[in-house]
């Protein structure tokens, strides 16, 4: 009976450790300033992650404009806030539901188009958005951005860059669960349905122009916040925080990890913001090997780091199976 | 003015044009999409602008050891990493996202080679201006767009008067039965690539004396080579054409008339446009996934 509730419990047990080891983090390493900002930008990459992870991992549809739902997230957020002075929660908020309602009028009419041709439009309309912001200076600022945004509070006590890192970590918690909510219902099987064979998720009577526009609008959602998130933490946002190469580094982070599984995401995302600290040592050199980097993985790694790990148990097993014959 | 403008654009649509042909012929042979486009376009004007400045060549011999150069690169980049990444159970994704890596890696290492402020590309004729009664033209102009029409008609005939342009359109049509008839498939999707590469560099070196030389300069002209090639219709020769001179001409017409902050906004909104409302473009081009 023991063995059966530890069976069952299992995932959620190695959950709970790592939850644990996540916010028993900060004072191992003594609060160092340097790791906890890499630790919460980790979060706050994993979380829009998640997010293209959802549409592109589960639904099969290609997204490189995600700088586009970042972006409405972060600008709301910020605008909200520091122009209509409003409680900072609530813009959080109301940055992932307006990303989530902009992705869905975006999704209507774009989600006919597959692979190629949805993976220009979706460049097409991060580059729209990012020139929109350039062209609405009254609203957010143009080139000089949105300064001074303010960081959360609760009662009287105002969170600070140190302590934003246990936000973070809430939101990536309650990401990863309701992620998974989405995958194992029936909008999660409706997702695979598609990516598996367009055709026939419509014949057996799934609405394949609605889920579409779902996984957009779910995927825009996790991003937005992670925007808003973003907003906050650094206190200021421009236009070029939310360009083509912002969507790119989303698209690397969920191929790297590994795409339409649960860890995948949290690996890709953590894996890439470390590799962009690491090579900062190496200074004019750093986008050049960032570029290679990008490179050599696609070309030995195309599963992303899941499909690695995977391999490496196939070929144990295999091996485990030999010496026991 | 409006003779200045119309000008412009249509040396600037010819330079769309010629990526739009780029990207139109690969997508043609391989059904691959490439993102390196504007960076080797921006490679091509860095060693255009070696050759002529700092070599001191005449400015066709720098424009015709480039056009050889990208086109090697082209050829080589195909054989190499495309061929390794789909040998190795890559698929189209993972093209795109590493000829972005390359993209990458070739605007850093020409910001490394060339440092990364803007070069200026020194004017290749004596005189300053020509004048046609009230209208002044940059010579770099015209000669850009005599360079870009060339192009364009060479093509044209390269891919419908040689035996390896026939080759080259047969394995697009069909590239089982191009097989079979003894057509060398392979041959024909790595010279799709090196002919790319070579329209890329062709573009920098018009480019190149008109807004100067520098690490970033492919980055948004590669976008709206993509802008002409749907508007087109993808991978249609004489559409990317057609589309290159539409964007062209709205983009400098928008600035023209409207504002030069919004020209892109306006060139990348047609760009959704089309893509929503006529994915095949102009010229009703076949989409090859459905």
């Amino acid at each position: 009976m023991g063995d059966d509730i530890l069976a069952r419990y299992k995932n959620w047990l190695i959950a709970l450790a790592f939850i644990l080891v996540f916010v028993g983090l900060p004072a191992w390493v003594g609060n160092n300033a340097y790791l906890m900002l890499i630790l919460s930008l980790s979060g706050i990459f994993v979380i829009a992650s998640i997010g293209l992870d959802l549409l592109f991992g589960y639904s099969g549809q290609i997204s490189i404009g995600q700088a586009a739902f970042y972006a409405v997230g972060a600008y709301t957020s910020a605008i909200l806030t520091t122009k209509l002075g409003i409680n900072v929660w609530l813009a959080m908020l109301a940055g992932g539901v307006l990303a989530t309602v902009f992705a869905a009028l975006v999704a209507l009419p774009i989600c006919k188009l597959v692979h190629m041709f949805l993976a220009l439009v979706t460049i097409g309309i991060g580059e729209l958005t990012h020139q929109a912001i350039i062209n609405l200076p009254d609203l957010t600022g143009s080139f000089t951005g949105v300064r001074a945004i303010p960081m959360p509070r609760i009662g009287d006590y105002v969170f600070n860059v140190s302590s934003y890192y246990y936000i973070v970590l809430a939101v990536v918690v309650l990401s990863l669960l309701v992620k998974q909510r989405i995958v194992d219902s029936r909008i999660g099987r409706a997702f695979i349905a598609i990516r598996e064979n367009t055709d026939a998720a419509n014949a057996m009577g799934i609405n394949v122009t609605y889920y579409k526009v779902v996984a957009f609008a779910c995927s825009a959602a996790f991003t937005g916040i992670a925007g808003a998130l973003y907003a906050h933490y650094i206190g200021f946002i421009s236009p070029e925080s939310f360009t083509l190469d912002q969507s790119v580094l989303f698209l690397t982070a969920v191929l790297c990890g590994g795409m339409g599984t649960f860890v995948g995401p949290i690996i890709g995302a953590v894996v890439i913001t470390v590799i962009n600290e690491a090579i900062q040592v190496l200074g004019s050199y750093q986008m050049l090997v960032y570029g290679i980097f990008i490179v050599v993985a696609v070309i030995y790694v195309p599963e992303g780091l899941v499909g690695v790990v995977k391999m490496i148990q196939r070929h144990l097993l295999k091996a485990v199976n030999r010496v026991a014959d | 003015m409006f003779i200045q403008l119309l000008i412009g654009a249509i040396m600037l649509g010819g330079i769309y044009g010629l990526l739009g042909l780029g990207y139109g012929i690969i997508y043609k042979t391989s059904g691959l999409l490439t993102f390196a486009q504007g960076e080797v376009l921006m490679i091509g004007a860095f060693l255009g602008y070696t050759f002529f400045k700092l070599f001191h060549m005449p400015f066709l011999v720098a424009l015709l050891a480039t056009v050889v150069i990208m086109f090697v690169f082209g050829f080589v980049f195909e054989k190499t990493i495309i061929r390794t990444i789909l040998g190795g159970g890559g698929s189209a994704i993972h093209v795109v996202l590493a000829t972005i890596g390359i993209s990458i890696a070739l605007q850093n290492l020409a910001a490394i080679i060339w440092t990364s402020e803007i070069q200026q590309f020194p004017p290749i004729f004596k005189v300053e201006y020509l004048e046609f009664g009230t209208v002044k033209v940059a010579p770099e102009s015209i000669s850009g767009i005599v360079v870009a029409l060339a192009s364009m008609v060479l093509l044209h005939l390269f891919m419908n008067y040689t035996k390896i342009g026939t080759a080259m359109r047969a394995a697009a049509q069909d590239s089982n039965a191009a097989n079979v008839c003894g057509i060398n498939v392979s041959f024909s999707k790595g010279l799709s690539w090196a002919i790319s590469s070579a329209l890329a560099a062709v573009s920098g070196i018009i480019i190149g004396p008109v807004y100067g030389v520098y690490m970033l300069m492919g980055a948004l002209i590669g976008l709206k080579g993509f802008a002409a090639a749907v508007i087109g219709g993808y991978g249609n020769m004489y559409g990317a054409i057609l589309g290159g001179m539409i964007v062209g001409v709205i983009e400098t017409m928008a600035a023209g008339y409207l504002s030069s902050s919004y020209k892109d906004f306006i060139a990348f909104f047609v760009f959704i446009v089309f893509l929503v409302i006529k994915p095949t473009g102009i010229f009703n081009e076949k989409i090859i996934e459905s």
